[in-house]
């Protein structure tokens, strides 16, 4: 698995266990009956809290990823060769993690996966409010529908990583 | 119907001719991952213009000798 691939993997994770962890704590606090479904201003500050959370859990997890693929780049090359240097090391770590058109591009492309379900999101959240359902329901839909495509863009990076671009 | 054009490449023969340089050397002379020219060897990735003529140029050869172009019906 290339290094492009790990941080794909990396950033699908934290997003499913910060998904995780949201659907956890709003069905706990609405079992408990803590919450009334017409309580806007807890599902709106839940839902900002949580945002919060994804962005503080992502950049941590990834500094995390990539302090640790660094130290197992750093031990590699010293098994191949143990009389490397740091800068050695440095160059073999940059090359490594280099970021390239055919990223960029696997970037763009992946995006079209996440705009649709973010798109069929809204129109279901817009849905359950014409049938009458509490505008939680509708605020969950669309986090939850925003969360899930920017998942799907990893999968879909994980995708082009795996199947290729052919003719861009 | 639009032609379909299947594009190949002589990547691995070159590398070969050019002392077996390995995918890694190649990447960092064009600037691009190793990744990126193990995709491009593999036919899975066609490369923009730019790098299609800096792989060329790491190479020397002229880059209809890297790329070639076969024409697959009408």
């Amino acid at each position: 698995m290339s290094y492009q691939e790990k941080k794909v993997v990396t950033s699908i994770v934290t997003g499913v266990l910060v998904l995780a962890a949201y659907c956890i704590y709003v069905f706990s606090r609405y079992q408990s009956g803590v919450v009334a479904p017409g309580d806007l201003k807890f599902w709106a500050l839940t839902i900002l809290i949580f945002i919060g959370i994804g962005v503080v859990a992502s950049i941590v997890i990834q500094i995390v990823f990539h302090i640790l693929l660094s130290i197992s780049i750093a031990i590699k090359k010293k098994m191949q060769d143990e009389k490397c240097d740091d800068k050695e090391i440095e160059k073999e770590v940059e090359a490594e993690m280099i970021e390239d058109e055919m990223d960029k591009l696997i970037e763009l492309k992946s995006l079209r996966p996440a705009f649709l379900i973010a798109g069929i999101g809204f129109i279901a959240a817009l849905v359950s409010l014409v049938l009458k359902y509490s505008p939680a329901v509708m605020l969950n839909i669309l986090f939850i529908s925003f969360y899930i495509g920017s998942l799907f863009e990893g999968f879909a990076q994980l995708y082009y990583y795996r199947r290729g671009l052919k003719n861009g | 119907m639009a032609k379909k054009y299947e594009i190949s490449n002589n990547i691995r023969k070159l590398r070969f001719f050019a002392n077996e340089m390995t995918q890694q050397e190649l990447a960092e002379k064009a600037a691009v991952s190793r990744q990126t020219i193990i995709a491009i060897e593999a036919s899975k990735y066609s490369p923009s213009l730019e790098l299609a003529f800096r792989i060329a140029d790491v190479f020397g050869v002229e880059i209809g000798a890297v790329f070639e172009c076969e024409v697959k019906g009408e």
